[in-house]
């Protein structure tokens, strides 16, 4: 066990280390490219000159870059996010209810996938050459490689203008003002513009689950080991199940990494559903340049990507008996 | 020497032949036929769309004999694919459009191809400390979001097609990187690259001539693959108002759709874009897929 | 069944095709034969011979592109090609198990080995979870494992101890018939030996008849009661061992038997040119008649049938039966076959080209940074250690020892592919360090290295006129006269030189051209001195054959100095002037091949050639069976490194190494304390030999 743990340790000081390394390029990124937000805020006429200058003082923006630097690192690393500088809130209170309402469409719709299409892609992998298998493949292929706002914009026509089966835009009815937990994402209104982005999710990471799957079968099912199973007298089924297993470590490896991907959201999907997410929250941030918003927004982003990668990682060595942690195969 | 002649004549057959045999795979593979169809007829849109346009994509307005602009005209004689709320000629926008959508899928897919085969192949070959940096490297554009950073870089910088190329290579590199390394983890490993090094080749002479050709059709798969993610970039960019200001590009036209609130009536407007852009995309897709069954042999039939 | 008269099993004319994408291949021609209750029965050939498949049609594994065009294949009368899948099923296992060819890939990798026989148990009886349990660790028991390790997986056994885990397995329902396919291959000599006694001690425990697979006639002969072989998916001789093997009727079978080397003379093996038949469409002459010296225009015409020879079990499908004996002669003359015959001559050898004093190559064990800061001693595998050698021109050193000996690594460091950390090293009177400074190209054109994989050793993009052409370009050597180098190059290793043929991609040449070319493209810089690191193992055993009298020849005409490095013991003493045998990252023995192979003085070289099977039925071997696997060589025992497994180990032997020359004379030593002599062999029960160490890495 100790040489898991030495893995394990390397791993974490490794993913410590990206994590500074991203924010010090976010925060180089932030100030050195020509025209900082706050300079446009100014020339724009947004704020005046005094008001300019209380915000810098407020950010730190008159001390030194390196004390700037430091402040920064600080404040990111304690999730102090500061205070947006459009609506004079909390980062944090701003970004928060957001980034739930992301969570709430992706996190379901990825489980979902990832259940589903792994199952198909199997099936598709051990009857190869079926109309099943050619059929999910192309299908599940102009899924994965159109991007997904077009795809959007196809559902969007089809089920919302043309059937008018849900509406287009929104979480809920304009009118709705919600109260409670409960009464804000199990409401019927709520379900009814849930669907159709949950459905685009869905259908968009198919492909890499199908396809992770079901090219892990078919390696699988030329090998030796099945040749023994099948000479026990199990039946296909049951084979098909022992290939299966066999072939789920990518897949749920895979997994891990796109719940990383998940808290930089769908963006282009939260735009065109108009759905209130974190994705959607930091395009708008862009426009209007609130720099604070936006650097908090990128650092949970990135934040989430290191750690899952991790777990990827960890859950690999975890879970394949044969990977010694000590580095390579025994 | 005529016996030396027909021989060569005959290499040069057996050449062509499997160069052929390569490319069968095409034709066994309906959906990779149907889509390098596609994708010719894209090339050749983006190489003479501007040149064929009837309209200018910005300048010019459509108008009635009267003079009046027509506004969300449905597709009629004059304007095959209708006009736009701005009343512009769908069909000259259409055409023009597919041409920045080309130029950045070809220069960032092969970019990315490129860079990022040069990358595997190195950190594979040599390994150790070279290995770790650039594997480091590698994660670290994985863990810096692609989206929101672009979005970032190119508020801040007018957004052109060669800065929008430049950006989506930096960020896409790391795909074919880490195929590539792995790859090149178990060339290296395979007998006859220890059998040149052992008959005294150098290591630029062993990378390049012994490991690279055996790691290079998987280079090509991700080149194709890079073109695909390039041109959906770019769109996606373009989409959420961060294109190339200055040109008309598919991405652009379905933002201004969208914009324009208009997309719940003017499909006319609306689905030569989209369908453009999930026509290529896809296409290349079933491309790449068709060429990974040739040249996975733990994939192929038996 | 009650009736003894009738087989277990009988294969009716069985033809069985496959479809690919070039076409068919007709696998299996009308093959036939039966096996009794309790018999042994050996299916031999060589590669292709469709000896597999015919047991994978028995077990109703063939691939989905294979198809039974007609046969019948009746198990205790019943034709199991009627059943249902769900009755076949239900004779898997129950009545039929197997054997697979390649243990280290036949079991699942994610499954417990235990859990994989308990699942074989439960799919055929209803017995609870612990019951099946039982049975599990009494298997392990009684195949020679540790009950303990029935939790463990597949991965943290050694190949051999899988193997044994297959083995439980297909004992566990004691079924009335075994079927193993190649249950030996890829496995070291002593351990082939030790599983072969397991499976037959067991088999005879449970009184189940066996069909055995192998391409290696010493495993049927000393294994099997009767045996058929096949030859282009035809049966060509069948019968009880004895009369097949010790009278061939059958030119194949002399050919066959005539192409193993082995230890114990016998005369030079003779190989049988050309190579197996073209299945692309079933042969309508007798398939072996392109190869057969003795093929008359009659055996153009039809396959013979296999017909029964008078008085005795013994069918051969032969035109020319009635003239065997004279055949039988002529066969063991290598001009029948139309193979040159080298003048026995032997070129003295030469001055010494390579020396080695002490030479070692340990592996530091990859350690945690924290006990690297702490200081703490980094611990060593000790792949090489203290091996001192000498090869001269026009010598073959042999040098032998099991997988994980390191004699792998002892060839890449004498070919400096790996630095040397210890010890002396001298190649053409210069030290090591003289060519790494500087001087690396001079030594890679003097020094060539062959390698064990001839799939593999040829860049799979390159013609054969670049991969023979690129030395010369690397050493600039020749290169104004590029062309003919090449040319005179692949005819000193017996290839084609027409164009035709300098274009071809590896992929288009047979495994024998392979492997010449890869020599071809050591030679063409005129090195002197070429290491072959298992040069022959993946080939058959006719191009086996070939390969060694080639090497012989580039030793006694080219006057270069060969080292030949492998685990094959007959191979080395067919080839070989001197032998040296190692074991653990030494030399325990080494001496003129004659002494080494017939009076050998260590304990460990003896166990080794007493493992090699016989191919003469009549000869009884003696086994010396070893206990255990090889330590892992980094924790080694103070004293004789084999003393663990060693039967006359002292305490002498225990607490001081012996020095390589402990025992012996000038041209024959060992390190031993107590070397054999001739009339005293070790002889040891062949008992169970229980496996308790652990896998090294």
């Amino acid at each position: 066990m100790s040489g898991f743990r030495r893995f394990l340790a390397k791993r974490i000081a490794v993913s410590a280390l990206l994590t500074l390394i991203s924010v010090t390029i976010i925060f180089f990124v932030l100030r050195f490219l020509p025209g900082s937000p706050f300079e446009s805020l100014i020339t724009t006429g947004n704020l005046s000159p005094e008001q300019a200058e209380e915000v810098f003082a407020l950010y730190g923006l008159d001390k030194p870059l390196w004390q700037q630097y430091l402040v920064y690192l600080r404040n990111l690393l304690t999730f102090q996010f500061g205070y947006s500088i459009l609506q004079s809130r909390p980062v944090w209170a701003i970004l928060g209810p957001k980034l739930a309402n992301t969570l709430v469409l992706l996190v379901p719709a990825l489980v979902t996938t990832a259940v589903v299409s792994t199952v198909v892609g199997m099936y598709a992998g051990w009857n190869r050459g079926s109309t099943t298998e050619t059929t999910s493949v192309a299908v599940t292929t102009f899924l994965r490689s159109t991007p997904v706002f077009i795809t959007a914009i196809f559902f969007l026509i089809a089920f919302s203008y043309t059937l008018g089966l849900v509406p287009a835009f929104g979480m809920r009815q304009v009118t709705a003002t919600p109260n409670g937990l409960l009464d804000t994402y199990l409401s019927i209104d709520f379900l009814h513009h849930y669907l159709l982005p949950f459905a685009v999710t869905v259908l968009y990471y198919s492909g890499d689950f199908l396809l992770l799957a079901r090219n892990g079968v078919v390696e699988k099912k030329g090998s030796e080991f099945l040749k023994l199973h099948q000479a026990k007298g199990l039946t296909e089924g049951e084979q098909l199940l022992r290939a299966g297993r066999n072939s789920l470590l990518p897949v749920v490896t895979y997994f891990a990494l796109r719940l990383g991907m998940i808290f930089q959201g769908l963006i282009l999907l939260e735009v065109v559903f108009g759905w209130d997410g974190i994705g959607r929250a930091l395009v708008l941030a862009i426009e209007q340049q609130d720099y604070p918003l936006v650097q908090a927004a990128v650092f949970i982003m990135a934040l989430a990507v290191i750690i899952m990668n991790l777990v990827a990682d960890v859950l690999y060595a975890y879970l394949d008996p044969t990977v010694s942690t000590s580095g390579g195969a025994v | 020497m005529s016996a030396e002649s027909v021989s060569l004549g005959e290499r040069i057959a057996d050449r062509t032949d499997r160069v052929w045999s390569h490319l069968r795979f095409l034709a066994r593979d309906r959906l990779a036929l149907a889509g390098l169809i596609t994708l010719a007829v894209f090339v050749l849109l983006g190489l003479f769309g501007p040149t064929i346009a009837p309209h200018h994509p910005i300048e010019d307005y459509v108008r009635t004999t009267q003079g009046d602009i027509v506004r969300l005209a449905p597709p009629s004689a004059d304007t095959p694919l209708g006009t736009t709320e701005y009343g512009k000629d769908v069909l000259s926008q259409f055409l023009a459009g597919a041409q920045p959508t080309l130029i950045v899928g070809l220069l960032g897919g092969v970019g990315t191809g490129a860079l990022g085969f040069l990358v595997g192949l190195v950190s594979g070959y040599f390994g150790g400390w070279v290995d770790e940096v650039l594997m480091r490297l590698t994660d670290l554009t994985f863990s810096l979001p692609f989206m929101p950073m672009a979005l970032l870089l190119l508020t801040f910088i007018t957004p052109n097609v060669w800065l929008i190329t430049a950006i989506i290579v930096l960020f896409l590199w790391k795909m074919p990187a880490r195929v590539v390394r792995s790859e090149v983890l178990s060339t290296r490993e395979r007998t006859f690259v220890k059998s040149a090094r052992a008959s005294g080749a150098g290591h630029l002479r062993t990378m390049f001539l012994h490991v690279a050709p055996n790691v290079l059709p998987i280079g090509f798969l991700y080149t194709a693959y890079g073109v695909a993610w390039a041109i959906a970039a770019q769109a996606s960019l373009a989409f959420l108002g961060f294109g190339d200001p200055t040109t008309t590009s598919w991405g652009r036209m379905l933002r201004m759709v969208f914009e324009s609130g208009t997309i719940r009536i003017a499909w006319w407007w609306v689905l030569p874009p989209a369908i453009g852009i999930a026509a290529v995309t896809t296409s290349v897709f079933f491309i790449g897929r068709a060429y990974e069954e040739l040249i996975n042999p733990e994939i192929q039939n038996q | 069944m009650t009736d003894t008269d009738q087989p277990l099993l009988e294969v009716d004319d069985l033809r069985v095709r496959y479809s690919t994408s070039e076409g068919s291949v007709y696998a299996t021609n009308g093959v036939s034969f039966s096996i009794d209750n309790g018999v042994n029965y050996g299916l031999a050939g060589e590669s292709g011979s469709g000896k597999s498949t015919a047991a994978e049609a028995v077990l109703g594994l063939l691939p989905e592109n294979g198809t039974i065009d007609s046969g019948e294949i009746r198990f205790k009368g019943q034709n199991l090609l009627d059943l249902s899948a769900a009755e076949r099923r239900d004779v898997l296992w129950e009545e039929i198990a197997y054997i697979p060819q390649s243990a280290m890939d036949s079991l699942d990798p994610v499954m417990t080995t235990g859990g994989q026989i308990r699942q074989a148990i439960k799919k055929h009886r209803n017995v609870s979870r612990t019951k099946a349990q039982e049975r599990v660790r009494e298997l392990f028991d009684i195949v020679g494992l540790d009950p303990e390790r029935t939790g463990d997986y597949p991965h943290e056994f050694s190949g051999g101890m899988r193997q044994r885990v297959t083995i439980a397995m297909a004992l566990a329902l004691e079924p009335d018939l075994i079927i193993a396919d190649e249950p030996t291959t890829g496995l070291d000599a002593i351990v082939q030996d030790k599983i072969l006694d397991t499976i037959l001690d067991i088999q005879e425990r449970i009184d189940s008849s066996l069909l055995l697979i192998t391409h290696e006639i010493g495993v049927i002969a000393e294994t099997c009661e009767e045996l058929s072989l096949l030859y282009g998916g035809k049966v060509m001789e069948q019968g009880s061992v004895d009369n097949v093997l010790i009278n061939p009727t059958n030119p194949y079978t002399m050919g066959l038997k005539n192409s193993f080397p082995e230890i114990e003379g016998g005369g030079d093996p003779v190989s049988i040119p050309g190579s197996p038949p073209n299945l692309s469409q079933e042969p309508s002459a007798c398939a072996f008649t392109e190869r057969c010296p003795f093929a008359t225009q009659e055996c153009e015409q039809s396959h013979p049938d296999l017909a029964d020879l008078p008085n005795r079990n013994h069918r051969s499908a032969c035109h020319h039966v009635e003239r065997a004996a004279q055949m039988r002669r002529d066969a063991a003359q290598p001009d029948t076959w139309g193979i040159d015959v080298e003048d026995g001559e032997e070129s003295e050898t030469g001055e010494v080209v390579l020396e080695t004093n002490d030479l070692q190559k340990w592996y530091e064990q990859s350690q945690s940074i924290v006990s690297k800061f702490r200081g703490e001693t980094p611990t060593y595998v000790r792949a090489v250690d203290g091996v001192s050698l000498s090869v001269s021109r026009s010598e073959i050193l042999g040098i032998a020892g099991e997988s994980g000996c390191g004699k792998s690594t002892l060839g890449e460091t004498m070919a400096l592919l790996s630095q040397p950390t210890g010890g002396e090293f001298t190649f053409d009177d210069k030290p090591y360090e003289y060519y790494q400074n500087g001087n690396m190209k001079e030594f890679r054109r003097k020094l060539q290295i062959i390698f064990q994989d001839p799939f593999d050793s040829l860049n799979p993009r390159q013609t054969v006129r670049k991969l023979v052409g690129e030395p010369l370009t690397i050493h600039d050597y020749r290169t104004d006269e590029r062309a003919t180098a090449i040319t005179e190059t692949l005819e000193t290793v017996g290839l084609p030189t027409t164009p035709a043929f300098l274009d071809q991609y590896p992929h288009e040449l047979s495994g024998g051209q392979r492997q010449r070319v890869a020599i071809a493209r050591a030679l063409v810089v005129d090195p002197d001195f070429l290491i072959c690191d298992e040069p022959a193992s993946m080939l058959d055993v006719s191009l086996k054959v070939n390969l060694l009298n080639l090497l012989r020849r580039l030793a006694d005409t080219e006057d270069i100095a060969i080292v030949y490095i492998s685990h094959d013991l007959a191979s080395l003493v067919e080839v070989s002037d001197r032998l040296a045998i190692m074991y653990l990252g030494r030399m325990v023995e080494t001496g003129a091949v004659d002494r080494v192979a017939r009076r050998p003085k260590h304990p460990y070289t003896n166990s080794l050639l007493s493992a090699a099977p016989e191919k003469d039925p009549s000869v009884e071997r003696t086994r010396v069976l070893l206990d255990g696997e090889p330590p892992n060589p980094v924790d080694l025992p103070s004293g004789c490194v084999f003393a663990p497994r060693c039967p006359k180990a002292t305490a002498e032997c225990r607490s001081e190494e012996p020095a390589p020359d402990a025992a012996g004379d000038e041209g024959h030593t060992a390190a031993c304390y107590f070397p054999e002599d001739e009339g005293n062999p070790i002889v040891r029960e062949a008992g169970q030999n229980r496996e308790n160490e652990s896998v090294g890495d």
